[in-house]
């Protein structure tokens, strides 16, 4: 048991998807000055604990395995809903770990329309696997004034536009533009988001 | 210039300007494309225009060399279905023609309406490519005849936009009338921006096969 509550908090601060949550975490954990490798986890009750005495820095994470923890006796506080959440193994750590969204491709084309001010989106299109599809694209977006500079990744599989400083492309502009070409769309991402951010 | 040099020359354009039906017989809604063909049984021509991402209309012009004769129709086609994956991309096409069949041999039977109904259907990945197609045509007293073609190809490498892709293909084709009536044609297909070309040989009717896609 002394590990479980360790392993449980290691994980949950590694996992990308939660990093914004998990950097309050931590800095909650640091400001309290615990050493949370010290602990006796088999009579822990989160809910009860003294986080002042607490740092997350000294903790053991490499013995920790989430997916062996046995949730039903831990008491995380009263707040706690392990309903709400999944609860990764090891692998789907690994899995959830390593997945990425490709960010905008740049081309002297797009730097130049960022530095310009205009809005970079990245778009996830299903369906392209050969140059007549960017063509397609390149010929659709390219029309729209509102479209500065485009570039459709065959490697990424995704369509980088930059969006004019003033001017704005809705998601369903792009869907139809996109439907338009020929192709559908899985995902839009916008601005820090599609600088990889 | 002479008939006979005429048809050589129109033959000759019609090599260098080819491509395969499969080549995404729609394009994009305003586009234009140009394909053409040429293989053992045929030289053709189409030129269309997409109404939208899975209607096109064109026109095309066939000269069919064992028969010559030559045929002209109005050739709509349908993107009946569309499959998008995120490594992939399959497509079932329709396709029909309507017009006109000229016996250009000095066998002189004149002409007579023609119509052709076909199917195509891709699936393809980066590195992938399985095909098939099927017409059959009518052309009244001039003869009705059958195509069935099939395909694969696998890319060696995967190129990423605005570079040369390159595939090595295999083709069987099936024609009724002909007397070699099952035939395999390797070839190769290169890819690059809007055009695409195909170069290959008939190696059990020793016939080349040309064929050349550009979108506009």
């Amino acid at each position: 048991m002394k590990n479980i509550l360790l392993t449980l908090t290691v994980i949950l601060a590694s996992l990308p998807v939660l990093a914004d949550d998990n950097q309050k975490i931590t800095d909650h954990h640091a400001q309290h000055e615990m050493n949370h490798g010290e602990m006796n986890h088999g009579e822990m009750n989160h809910g009860e604990m003294n986080h002042d005495e607490m740092n997350h820095d000294e903790m053991n994470h490499g013995e920790m395995n989430h997916g062996e923890m046995n949730h039903d006796e831990m008491n995380h506080g009263p707040e706690h809903n392990h309903g709400s959440h999944e609860h990764p193994t090891e692998n789907a750590k690994e899995d959830v770990m390593t997945m990425s969204v490709p960010a905008i491709t740049t081309t002297d084309d797009i730097s130049a329309a960022l530095a310009n001010g205009g809005a970079p989106v990245v778009v996830d299109v299903l369906g392209v696997v050969c140059d007549f599809c960017a063509v397609a694209m390149n010929k659709i977006f390219g029309k729209r004034e509102e479209v500065s500079a485009l570039y459709v990744d065959l490697d990424k599989k995704t369509l980088s536009l930059v969006v004019n400083k003033g001017a704005s492309l809705s998601d369903e502009d792009i869907e139809t533009l996109a439907k338009r070409a020929g192709y559908r769309i899985a995902a839009i991402r916008r601005n820090a988001e599609a600088l990889g951010g | 210039m002479t008939l006979t040099a005429w048809r050589m020359w129109a033959g000759v354009l019609g090599i260098l300007l080819s491509a395969s039906a499969v080549a995404r017989p729609v394009s994009y809604t305003g586009g234009w494309t140009l394909i053409q063909t040429a293989n053992r049984a045929s030289t053709a021509g189409l030129l269309h225009y997409s109404l939208s991402h899975n209607v096109s209309v064109g026109v095309r012009h066939e000269w069919q060399r064992d028969d010559d004769v030559t045929l002209t129709v109005i050739q709509p086609t349908l993107l009946a279905k569309r499959w998008y994956g995120q490594n992939y991309q399959a497509n079932v096409y329709l396709t029909g023609g309507l017009g006109t069949a000229t016996d250009r041999s000095a066998a002189g039977l004149g002409s007579d309406t023609a119509s052709f109904v076909g199917v195509m259907t891709d699936w393809e990945t980066r590195t992938l490519f399985v095909s098939y197609e099927a017409r059959f045509l009518e052309q009244g007293k001039l003869g009705n005849h059958s195509m069935h073609a099939a395909r694969v190809g696998w890319a060696p490498y995967t190129g990423d936009t605005g570079e040369l892709h390159t595939w090595l293909m295999l083709e069987v084709d099936h024609r009724k009338h002909f007397d070699n009536k099952t035939t395999v044609t390797p070839l190769l297909r290169f890819f690059k921006g809007p055009a695409l070309f195909e170069a290959g040989y008939n190696v059990t009717d020793s016939a080349p096969m040309l064929n050349f896609t550009y979108r506009f």
